[in-house]
C-alpha cells in the first residue's frame, strides 16, 4: 500500500495534521472576541489534512533527478548523525563550560572528523575565531555570552 | 518654500566636518555590525545609544541612522555567502545571491548586492525628502482591514515562489503558517501549542526558523558534497567587474522595486522583511526567465537588495513625521531620538528642521560612503569562501548558534535551531521548497492578527473587507495576481491541445 | 578513524564537563562557607554587606524595551556616581513576557549578584497562567519609577471627556473598540478595565483590541478604533501636534509639565480609581537581610542623586521610590486587585 515516497510523506503529514487539529479542538475558548483563537489553527489543520491527501493519490512520479537529491550512502548519513550529534554536545555545554571553550573544541573536532588535516591551521582557527568573537561581542558590543568556567 | 529651505540647512548639518565623522561613523559601525551573525539593525542601534549620551542631538542622530541602514546594508553579505542571512531582511537576498557565489561569482554577486543596496538607499532618500511630509497620510491609512488584504496578497505569491509540485509548495506554507500559531495569542492571550513550556509562549523568532531552514540545512548539503571537487567553483572569487549587460539585467529591477521597497517601508508593521520578498516575487512575476530565478539569478538578488535598503529609509516617514515606530527597530530608534532629549512626531519638521532635514541629507552622504567602502571590501569578504570546505562548515554551524543566541541568550532556541536545521535538510532532500515555508511565517502571523483584530471592529460583519477603497482593492489586486496566471496556463494549455 | 575522533570529542567534553561540575561544586560550596563564614562575622558587627563580586543586572526583555533602558542606566548611574563601586551588569534574558528571566532568577536562590528589573507584568503574566512564578517568589528590593496610563481618542472624535466615553459604553459597548498593544488580561488591557470598572461600564462587554506590531496609534489615527490605551509619555507628541485627545490618565493627581499638566486624572472626573505602572528591582528568593538592607540603601541614594532625576527627566519617568517593606506591601495589594478584576472579566486562572 505505501510504495512511493510521497505516499510516504503524505501519511506521516496526515499524523501531523491530525495531531495539530486535535490539539486545536482542545484551545479553550475566549468569550470576547469575534474570531477565537482556534478559528485559523483549526483551518490549516484541515487545509494540511486534505493537502496531504492529495500528495498521496498525486501521480507525480519522482523525477531521476530527485530520486538522486534524496538518495544518500548510509555512511553518509551516519555523518551527518555524527555532525548533528557534536552539534548536539556544544548546545548542552554552551552555557556550563563556556563559549569560547566550547567553541574551540567543536572546530576543531568537527573540521577534523569533516576531513581536514592541517591540524596547525585548525587549531589556530579554532582558538582564534572564538576567542576574537567572544572579544567583539562582550567588550566592544557589551553583549554577554557565556564565559563558563573561564575567569572573564 | 519651507522645506527647501529646511533642506538646505539639513545639508548644512551633514556637510559639516562634525556631520560627516558621525555619518562616516555611523555607516562603518552599522555594517560591521550587521556583518555579525544575528545582529541586525536593532542590537546595532541599542548597542550604539549609550555612545551619543552627552552628543548633540544632530550629529548623534546622524550617526544612528547610519547605524541603522548601514546594518541593514552590511546584513546581506553572510545571506550571499554563506545561505545564513544575519537579518531577517536578507532573506530573500540568499535565493539568488547564495547560488551565484556558489557558480563561483561571488565578487559580482556582492557587487551587485552593494550597487542595488545603493541606489534603492539613494532614490528613496530622495523620495522620503520629496514626499515626507505627503506620505505621512499614506502611513496611517493602512487599518487593521487593510492590512489584511495586503497580507493576503503577499500570500498569494506563493506558487510563484517555486517550482515543482503546487501541492508540496502549498504544504510547506500550512506548515510554515502553523509554526506561526505556536505561542501566545495576541488577541486572546490564550496559549496555543506551547506544552505549557515557558520558551514557546512567544512563538519562534524568525531569525531561528531563517538560520535553520537556510543555513544549517545548507550545511548538511556542504557536509554531502564535502569531497566533490567541482564544486570547487564557489572557491574562485570570480571577478568583481560588473558587464554592461549585468547593468542593463539589474536596471528594471533596481528601479522598479526601489519605489516598491519604499512604500512598504512606509506602512507601519511592513517593513524591510516582507518588502524584500514582494519585492522578489514582483520581479519573478515579471520576468520573461521566472525559472532562472533561485539559480543565480541577478534580478533575483538585484531585486529585494534595492527593495530592502529603499524600506528602511521608508520606515523613517512614519517615524520622523508621525512619531510612529513601524517596527521593532523604529521603535528602538525612538528611543534613541527621546535619549537625546529629541521627540519625532507632526512637529519635529517645524520645531527642529535641522534634525529631520539633517538626517536625510545625510542618508545621500551615507550611501555614498556605504558604496565606496564596501566595494574595495568585497574581495576580502569573498575569501571567507575559499576556506578549506571542513573549516568553513565548522564556522558556519559556529555562526548560526552565536546569531540565535545573541537574540534571545536562551540555550532552547539553540536546540530549535537545530531542530528546523533538521526539517530544513529533510524538506531539501524531499523537494519541498523553503521559501513559501518562510513566507507563510512571516505574513501568516500579520494576516491572523489583522483579519481577527478586524473582525472584533466590526462585530463580526465580513462587510468591514469590501466596504472602503483600500481593503478593497488590494483585495481584488490578490485575487488577480492569484487566478490570471492560472487561467493563462489554462488558456495556453487548451492551445496547445488543440495544436 | 573519524568515529573515533567523534567519540574522542564526546568523551573529552563528557570529562570537562564533570572536571568542572566537581570545581563548581567546591567552589559553591566554599562560596556558600565563605557567605556563612561572612555572615556571621557580619551579624556580629551589625549585618553588613559589601559586594566582592561583580553584580549581574537582568532585563527580562530585549535591548531597546522599557526593562532593558531603566536597566541599563541605572547601572550606568550607579558607576558614574560611584554609589556602587563594584562592577555592574546588564543582561538581557528575553522571552515569555519575562517568564524565562524569572525561572532563571529563581534558580539563584540567594545570590546577592543577581537583579533583575521588573513592572506590572510579573504580577499579569503568572496571573495568565503563563509563569510559574510571580513576584512573591522573588524579593523586592527598591521601587524607583512610576509611569501613568492614558486613553486617549482621535482628535475628532465625539468624546471629550472620559465620562462621555463611558456613558456611550454603557449605553452601546459594541460602539466602542479599544486598542492597546498587550493581549487582553494584560497591561494594556487591565488599566482601562480598572478605570472603566470603577466608572460603572460592565467589563465583561469591552471591546479590546491588541496589536503587537507598533499598529496601534496608526489604528486610532485613521478611525480604525475609538480608544487607544497606552502611557502617558506615547501620547504627548500627538496630542501637541493635535492628532489626538487624551480623555484622561490614572495618575493620583496631575503631572508636571509642558502638555503633561493638560491631561485629566480620572480622579478629578469622578472616577476614584489609579493605576500606577511602576517600575523597581527585584532580587533572587532567598537574599538576605543584609543584602536586601545593602541594595535599599543604594537604591535609595541613587534614587535622591541629581544625576537620576536628570535621567528621569530625559525619559519623562515619575519619581516613585519605595524600600522593600513598602514595595512588598505595595505588590501584595496591586496583586490582590488585579487578580478581583482578572476573575470579574472572566480572564483569571
Amino acid at each position: 500500500m505505501i510504495k512511493t515516497m510521497n505516499q510516504r510523506i503524505g501519511l506521516i503529514l496526515f499524523l501531523l495534521a491530525a495531531v495539530y487539529l486535535i490539539l486545536s479542538y482542545q484551545l479553550p475558548s475566549y468569550p470576547y472576541t469575534a474570531v477565537d483563537a482556534d478559528v485559523i489553527p483549526k483551518g490549516l489543520g484541515w487545509f494540511l489534512l486534505v493537502l496531504s491527501f492529495f500528495l498521496y493519490f498525486s501521480k507525480a512520479i519522482e523525477t531521476d533527478a530527485e530520486k538522486a537529491k534524496r538518495a544518500i550512502p548510509k555512511k553518509e548519513v551516519l555523518v551527518l548523525a555524527s555532525v548533528f550529534g557534536m552539534i548536539f554536545v556544544y548546545i548542552l555545554f554552551f552555557e556550563l563550560i563556556g563559549f569560547v571553550i566550547m567553541t574551540a573544541i567543536f572546530i576543531f573536532f568537527s573540521s577534523w572528523f569533516l576531513g581536514y588535516e592541517k591540524w596547525k591551521t585548525n587549531l589556530a582557527v579554532s582558538i582564534l575565531f572564538p576567542v576574537i568573537l567572544y572579544c567583539i561581542f562582550v567588550f566592544a558590543l557589551g553583549i554577554v555570552l557565556p564565559k563558563g568556567i573561564l575567569p572573564i | 518654500m519651507d522645506s527647501f529651505q529646511g533642506l538646505l540647512s539639513g545639508f548644512q548639518v551633514a556637510l559639516s566636518f562634525e556631520g560627516i565623522m558621525f555619518v562616516l561613523i555611523g555607516v562603518v559601525v552599522g555594517t560591521l555590525i550587521g556583518m555579525m551573525p544575528g545582529l541586525g539593525p536593532i542590537s546595532a542601534i541599542a548597542i550604539m545609544i549609550p555612545l551619543t549620551y552627552g552628543m548633540n542631538p544632530a550629529p548623534a542622530l546622524v550617526m544612528m541612522a547610519g547605524v541603522y541602514y548601514g546594518a541593514v546594508f552590511g546584513g546581506s553579505t553572510s545571506s550571499i555567502l554563506l545561505n545564513a542571512p544575519g537579518i531577517s531582511g536578507t532573506v530573500a537576498s540568499s535565493f539568488d545571491g547564495y547560488p551565484m557565489a556558489q557558480k563561483g561569482q561571488a565578487g559580482k554577486a556582492l557587487a551587485i548586492a552593494a550597487i542595488s543596496s545603493f541606489i534603492g538607499g539613494t532614490v528613496s532618500v530622495l523620495l522620503l525628502m520629496l514626499l515626507a511630509p505627503a506620505l505621512s497620510s499614506v502611513a496611517i491609512s493602512f487599518g487593521p482591514p487593510a492590512y489584511f488584504a495586503l497580507m493576503l496578497m503577499g500570500l498569494t505569491a506563493i506558487s510563484s515562489l517555486s517550482e515543482g509540485s503546487t501541492t508540496k509548495a502549498l504544504i510547506s506554507a500550512v506548515t510554515g503558517f502553523m509554526v506561526v500559531t505556536i505561542g501566545i495569542d495576541p488577541q486572546t492571550g490564550t496559549q496555543r501549542f506551547t506544552f505549557g513550556n515557558v520558551n514557546l509562549l512567544d512563538g519562534f523568532d524568525f531569525l531561528i526558523i531563517a538560520l535553520g531552514l537556510f543555513a544549517i540545512a545548507e550545511v548538511c548539503m556542504l557536509v554531502l558534497n564535502r569531497k566533490n571537487r567541482s564544486l570547487s567553483d564557489s572557491q574562485k572569487l570570480g571577478s568583481l567587474k560588473l558587464s554592461k549587460a549585468d547593468f542593463k539585467e539589474m536596471s528594471g529591477p533596481v528601479s522598479r522595486q526601489s519605489f516598491v521597497g519604499f512604500i512598504l517601508g512606509v506602512l507601519p508593521g511592513a517593513g524591510a522583511t516582507i518588502a524584500s520578498f514582494i519585492s522578489y516575487i514582483f520581479e519573478k512575476k515579471l520576468s520573461k526567465n521566472p525559472e532562472e530565478f533561485g539559480k543565480g539569478s541577478i534580478k533575483g538578488l538585484a531585486a529585494p537588495e534595492s527593495s530592502n535598503n529603499a524600506a528602511t529609509s521608508g520606515a523613517f516617514v512614519p517615524l520622523l513625521s508621525l512619531g510612529i515606530p513601524g517596527s521593532g527597530t523604529t521603535a528602538v530608534m525612538l528611543g534613541a531620538f527621546l535619549v537625546l532629549g529629541v521627540q519625532p512626531g507632526p512637529l519635529l519638521m517645524a520645531d527642529r528642521p535641522e534634525i529631520f532635514w539633517g538626517i536625510i541629507a545625510s542618508m545621500y552622504i551615507g550611501n555614498v560612503f556605504l558604496l565606496v567602502l564596501n566595494l574595495p571590501l568585497i574581495p576580502y569578504l569573498a575569501k571567507i569562501l575559499s576556506i578549506p570546505r571542513p573549516l568553513l562548515i565548522s564556522l558556519v554551524i559556529t555562526f548560526s548558534l552565536v546569531g540565535v543566541y545573541s537574540i534571545s541568550f536562551n540555550v532552547f532556541d539553540l536546540y530549535m535551531l537545530l531542530v528546523f536545521g533538521i526539517i530544513g535538510f529533510l524538506m531539501r532532500i524531499y523537494s519541498f521548497p523553503a521559501p513559501p515555508f518562510i513566507l507563510a511565517f512571516i505574513l501568516g502571523g500579520m494576516m491572523e492578527q489583522s483579519f481577527r483584530q478586524s473582525m472584533t471592529i466590526s462585530n463580526g460583519n465580513f462587510n468591514i473587507f469590501v466596504c472602503s477603497p483600500l481593503p478593497l482593492t488590494l483585495l481584488i489586486i490578490a485575487f488577480l495576481s492569484f487566478s490570471v496566471p492560472g487561467i493563462l496556463n489554462w488558456r495556453r494549455n487548451r492551445k496547445n491541445a488543440k495544436v | 578513524m573519524k568515529q573515533l575522533g567523534t567519540l574522542l570529542f564526546i568523551c573529552f567534553t563528557a570529562f570537562i564537563l564533570v572536571a568542572c561540575n566537581s570545581n563548581n561544586a567546591v567552589d559553591s560550596n566554599e562560596s556558600a562557607n565563605n557567605s556563612n563564614s561572612e555572615d556571621n562575622v557580619n551579624s556580629e558587627d551589625g549585618g553588613k554587606f559589601e559586594p566582592t563580586q561583580s553584580i549581574e543586572v537582568v532585563a527580562p526583555g530585549g535591548a531597546g524595551g522599557g526593562w532593558d533602558t531603566t536597566a541599563r542606566e541605572v547601572v550606568k548611574t550607579f558607576g558614574e556616581t560611584g554609589i556602587i563601586d563594584s562592577n555592574m551588569a546588564v543582561i538581557n534574558k528575553e522571552g515569555g513576557g519575562g517568564a524565562i528571566a524569572w525561572a532563571y532568577i529563581h534558580k539563584k536562590d540567594d545570590s546577592p549578584y543577581n537583579l533583575f528589573v521588573s513592572s506590572p507584568p510579573i504580577m499579569f503574566v503568572p496571573l495568565n497562567g503563563q509563569s510559574d512564578y510571580g513576584h512573591e517568589d522573588f524579593t523586592p528590593l527598591s521601587n524607583m519609577i512610576a509611569d501613568y496610563a492614558a486613553f486617549a481618542v482621535n482628535a475628532d472624535s465625539e468624546y471629550n471627556d472620559l465620562n462621555e466615553l463611558f456613558a456611550a459604553m454603557k449605553e452601546d459597548p459594541e460602539s466602542v473598540t479599544v486598542i492597546g498593544a498587550s493581549a487582553p488580561g494584560s497591561m494594556d488591557h487591565i488599566q482601562f478595565i480598572r478605570i472603566a470598572k470603577a466608572a460603572g461600564v460592565d467589563v465583561k462587554k469591552v471591546k479590546y483590541v491588541s496589536d503587537q506590531d507598533g499598529g496601534a496609534l496608526t489604528s486610532l489615527l485613521n478611525g480604525s478604533v475609538d480608544v487607544y490605551s497606552t502611557g502617558v509619555a506615547e501620547t504627548v507628541e500627538q496630542v501637541r501636534a493635535g492628532n489626538i485627545k487624551v480623555l484622561g490618565i490614572t495618575a493620583e493627581e496631575r503631572l508636571e509639565g509642558d502638555v503633561l499638566s493638560d491631561f485629566p486624572t480620572a480622579i478629578e472626573q469622578g472616577i476614584d480609581e489609579t493605576f500606577v505602572n511602576w517600575r523597581g528591582f527585584f532580587g533572587p528568593p532567598n537574599m538576605d537581610q543584609a543584602a536586601i538592607e545593602y541594595y535599599e540603601e543604594k537604591f535609595q541614594e541613587l534614587s535622591d542623586s541629581e544625576e537620576f532625576a536628570e535621567i528621569r527627566k530625559k525619559y519623562g519617568w515619575n519619581e516613585m521610590y519605595l524600600n522593600h517593606e513598602e514595595y512588598t506591601q505595595f505588590l501584595d495589594e496591586e496583586k490582590e486587585e488585579i487578580q478581583t478584576l482578572l476573575d470579574e472579566v472572566g480572564l483569571g486562572n
